[in-house]
């Protein structure tokens, strides 16, 4: 019966939450710069509106164009069942930190080629470009969670959630984690400080470019995997932070699922902040940025390694 | 020791050195006439046969003796056959029989630039060659196939008599199996002398006094495999070969050498602190270094070249956790590091080798294989391009395929080492290995992305590509059978574990269960993503209803772009490289001429270089002070018999005080 409630529960929040999401930045970010915005569940009505047109397909692409929408959304799909990002996840084996870090680097695989796909200048562009972005975020990912993982002598990304040790270093490291997290999943998704979510054009460059041959139903897939890429990331730094605030976490069953939306709001909130008051940084200090991520996750990775040592 | 009735896995074995003896035989004999279906069947029977016999010799170990009259002067020609060496005959099987599928028809494309009586009778050889190492039981036996396996190889290199590049790589080739040869046979007859044994199996290296002759067989294998900073011929010595030949050398021949390194090195229980360290440190390094040049090359044999040199490092990083592992008395975890490394091994054989045959049958497709004259190719060359597709992403170790299976398996023995360890060095430094894998695996995905998206998709960047065909069935039934192995391998990592498990469980020296430790259930999650990219395709995207309409890519109105605007090779990698720079030796020479060259340039000229630093400021100067050297000692050459009479002389005096002294 439980088992029935969470895979019921995890469809529902992934077919609502991931454009809510999206909604909340973008009204955030429109008030921050005295705009009214479109309301928050205009993400809903895009892709409504989207499912309903044709679609323009390029001569030039071939099969590999529209197959890796499909299966891009199937493979977020994945990500979301077996990660616990709701603190929770359905009986499904195969919750492994490195199986998750690379069903990520599987998606980006297929997006890196579907830009390039349709000889588009502006997708080639972009797509060196994230394909740059994610060997330098590559790093910080693995480090922040296998720091995680460390005192725990598993991979498995539910029991590393799950167990909690009292223990003085055990909010420095869940702290670190989450932060080196959080930055460099603003980087993987391509938010403010190094693209700008709003526009595909000039100097930016790297997630709108890439998805400029796109349109009508596979623009739809697209924008809806992103949104639920960006919503599982977010969880996962959500999960670090909340456990980081000791006093608020061991609550019970619903309560928990509950934080780590509010978890997740309260990032994405954080993150139209920052692209209201940020600028887009320059390419060639975009690295720079990627640092701060790095040097959280090497931090996290210090305390794990100093962590549990004989005196 | 048994000496005439030869185990079954041997004889299979045995019998495909029959059949391959009787191919080197013919075609030596036959020359210029030899057929290249005949040479490629008897390839592929052979292959069949070693993968029998490997299937056979997982299980039970196995050993004969030649009888008296073949003897090696201090040893006899003596094979064993166990678990470790099982692995690694399957490997040689597999890669041998795929290539024989694809040989045929890519001979035949190559025409008279081979000769067909010389080309066989090496691969023969060759073949047999590299067996024989794999089953030697004894120094002696190792090191003649050894050599014959080197030299064999030397003149498969330069068998292309077209390509021009061929003599300096198949030098440069040589140059390296000379120096690893030389310090392979030091270090054994060092062996020898402390162990007064030549065969494998009583040499214990545990103490210390075997440090010095294991560093030296260490080296020499090292060159062999290509590990950095002895990885310089690769990237001349693959992309020369004709291509089953890279296959093979890139598959089976550096795989031999990681074997030689298991069997003397890990199973010879050596438990120096510091040597295991220093093998992380290279293993680390290749890995990093290889994929960080495959990404800035614009050839495709000259990227899996040095993408071999990556994936060696991989190995070599598993076989240095194993050792650490060891010396830190954790058992189950020299065993998983071990079959990390073999498992990677058997994976790394198949997508390379497939990649290579891809790059074959793109050059033979498509007419080149520089990647910034590629492109488009994907609707010309559908299967080739799919099975290259398979082949990358299985390299990326990306899920479900089999490259991932053990990535995994080597990031968890690091992780697990460094939370067994209670030393705070090795913790940070296993953590700091998991960082740098994880750096490697984003430059493999780039540099992979980077061959498929500017290779096989896009439009073509010359004009002659696109008339590209796609290459005879035989060739595709080659890639398509390693593409299957690289999907069926990953789906069946806990199978393929199982068979691993004896050779690991030797290096551990206990039982240890290395098929319960991959628990990530492939096939249902494989099985979850097709169905679910099936029913989103379905759904969303198929039938009329979809309303898809053809139109040219967006211009922003311009009109069809030229080729021109397309993302190049280089400049899709110019970001990386750029970040990179001082490794690779990277420059962008910008020079802008005109009157008023600021507002109104004339003339913009731009030019991007790129430079080996290892091999500019060490190789060179090292083979400059050499030939300088020698030049200085020609002097002594004289062309007088009366004053080489006087130097034997000499020497003999010599010795002959040192051989009294000692």
């Amino acid at each position: 019966m439980n088992a029935v409630i969470h895979w019921l529960m995890v469809f529902a929040t992934l077919i609502i939450l991931p454009p809510a999401v999206v909604g909340v930045i973008r009204k955030t970010k429109a008030r921050l710069q005295n705009r009214v915005g479109a309301p928050i569940w205009q993400p809903y009505l895009n892709l409504i509106k989207l499912l309903a047109k044709g679609e323009t397909v390029s001569s030039t692409a071939s099969w590999v164009f529209r197959a890796v929408s499909a299966a891009n959304l199937s493979i977020v799909f994945l990500v979301a069942i077996l990660t616990p990002w709701l603190s929770f996840k359905p009986n499904v084996d195969g919750d492994d930190l490195f199986l998750i870090v690379y069903l990520f680097a599987l998606m980006r695989f297929l997006m890196i080629l579907s830009a390039l796909d349709a000889a588009s200048p502006f997708g080639g562009f972009a797509a060196s470009r994230e394909a740059t972005l994610s060997l330098l975020v590559e790093p910080a990912v693995v480090l922040s969670l296998a720091a995680l993982a460390l005192p725990q002598h598993t991979s498995s990304l539910t029991e590393v959630f799950t167990t909690w040790s009292p223990d003085s270093l055990e909010f420095p490291l869940w702290l670190l984690s989450g932060t080196g997290l959080f930055l460099s999943s603003l980087a993987e998704l391509s938010r403010m400080p190094v693209d700008d979510p709003t526009t595909h054009l000039e100097l930016t460059m790297v997630h709108e470019a890439m998805i400029i041959e796109n349109s009508g139903k596979n623009l739809a897939l697209v924008d809806f995997t992103y949104a639920v890429r960006l919503t599982v990331l977010f969880g996962l730094s959500a999960q670090c932070f909340l456990h980081a605030v000791v006093m608020a976490w061991p609550m019970a069953g619903a309560w928990r699922a509950v934080w780590s939306i509010g978890g997740i709001l309260i990032l994405a909130l954080t993150t139209a902040v920052i692209e209201g008051t940020a600028v887009k940084l320059a390419w060639r200090k975009v690295p720079e940025f990627i640092a701060y991520g790095l040097t959280m996750s090497l931090l996290a990775a210090m305390v794990a390694v100093a962590r549990g040592l004989p005196p | 020791m048994p000496h005439h009735s030869i185990p079954t896995p041997l004889f299979a074995v045995y019998l495909a050195f029959a059949v391959w003896l009787f191919g080197a035989a013919g075609a030596a004999l036959q020359g210029k006439r030899t057929s290249h279906p005949l040479g490629a069947s008897l390839m592929g029977a052979g292959g069949l046969l070693v993968v029998w016999g490997a299937v056979f010799g997982l299980h039970e170990s196995a050993v004969w003796q030649a009888p008296y009259p073949i003897f090696f002067g201090v040893a006899p020609l003596a094979n064993s056959l166990d678990s470790l060496s099982a692995v690694f005959l399957l490997i040689l099987g597999v890669v041998a029989t795929a290539c024989a599928l694809y040989s045929p028809a890519y001979l035949d494309h190559l025409k008279d630039r081979v000769n067909p009586g010389l080309y066989w009778a090496c691969v023969f050889m060759l073949l047999i060659s590299m067996a024989e190492v794999v089953l030697s039981a004894n120094a002696m036996t190792f090191m003649i196939f050894w050599e014959l396996m080197s030299l064999s190889s030397v003149a498969l290199v330069a068998s292309d008599q077209s390509n021009n590049r061929a003599p300096k790589a198949a030098l440069i080739y040589m140059g390296a199996t000379r120096a690893a040869t030389a310090l392979l046979a030091g270090g054994f007859l060092w062996m020898h002398s402390l162990s007064g044994s030549w065969e494998f199996a009583r040499w214990s290296l545990v103490d210390t006094r075997f440090l010095p002759p294991s560093l030296l067989i260490f080296l020499g294998l090292a060159i062999k495999a290509g590990v950095w900073p002895f990885h310089l011929w690769l990237p001349y010595a693959y992309p020369a070969a004709p291509t089953p030949v890279a296959a093979l050398m890139s598959g089976v021949v550096s795989k031999v050498a990681i074997y030689a390194l298991v069997r003397l090195l890990v199973y010879g229980g050596i438990g120096n602190e510091l040597f295991a360290y220093a093998v992380l440190f290279l293993g680390t390094v290749s890995a990093f270094w290889g994929v960080l040049f495959a990404l800035a090359q614009k050839d495709l044999k000259k990227l899996l070249a040095f993408s071999s040199i990556e994936n060696i490092g991989l190995i070599t990083m598993g076989v240095a956790v194993s050792l650490l592992s060891r010396v830190y008395h954790l058992p189950d975890l020299a065993a998983l590091a071990l079959a990390a490394a073999l498992l990677h091994c058997v994976n790394d054989s198949m997508f390379k080798s497939l990649l290579f045959l891809g790059s074959g049958a793109v050059h033979v497709g498509a007419g080149t294989r520089n990647l910034e004259q590629l492109g488009g190719i994907v609707k010309k060359m559908p299967w080739t391009s799919v099975f290259f597709l398979i082949g990358s992403a299985s390299i990326c170790s990306l899920p479900p395929f089999n490259g991932f299976v053990s990535k995994w398996l080597l990031y968890q023995a690091l992780l697990l080492l460094a939370g067994d360890s209670q030393s705070l060095v090795v913790r940070a430094i296993a953590l700091a290995c998991v960082g740098v894998l994880a750096l490697v695996g984003g430059l493999a995905l780039a540099c992979f992305t980077r061959a498929v998206g500017i290779g096989f998709l896009g439009r073509a960047r010359m004009h002659a590509v696109e008339r590209s065909r796609e290459v005879p069935s035989g060739m595709l039934c080659a890639q398509g059978a390693l593409a299957c192995l690289c999907l069926l391998f990953g789906m069946a990592a806990p199978l393929v574990l199982t068979l691993l498990q004896p050779a690991c469980a030797t290096a551990a020296g206990a039982p240890v269960n290395i098929a319960g430790s991959f628990t990530i259930p492939l096939p249902v999650l494989a099985a979850l993503l097709a169905g679910g990219g099936l029913v989103a395709y379905v759904l969303f995207l198929r039938g009329r209803h979809a309303g898809v309409r053809e139109y040219i890519t967006w211009e922003c109105g311009y009109g069809d772009l030229p080729v021109r605007t397309e993302e190049t090779a280089s400049s899709f990698a110019e970001p990386i490289e750029h970040i990179f720079g001082s490794i690779l030796g990277y420059r962008i020479d910008l020079v802008i001429t005109g009157k008023d060259r600021r507002h109104f340039p004339e003339r913009v000229k731009e030019e991007t270089r790129q430079e080996s630093l290892l091999e500019s400021r060490v190789y060179g100067p090292l083979i400059e002070a050499i030939d300088w050297l020698s030049k200085r000692f020609t002097r002594i050459q004289t062309g007088s018999i009366h004053l080489y009479l006087l130097y034997m002389l000499l020497t003999l005096v010599l010795l002959m005080t040192v051989g009294t002294q000692l």
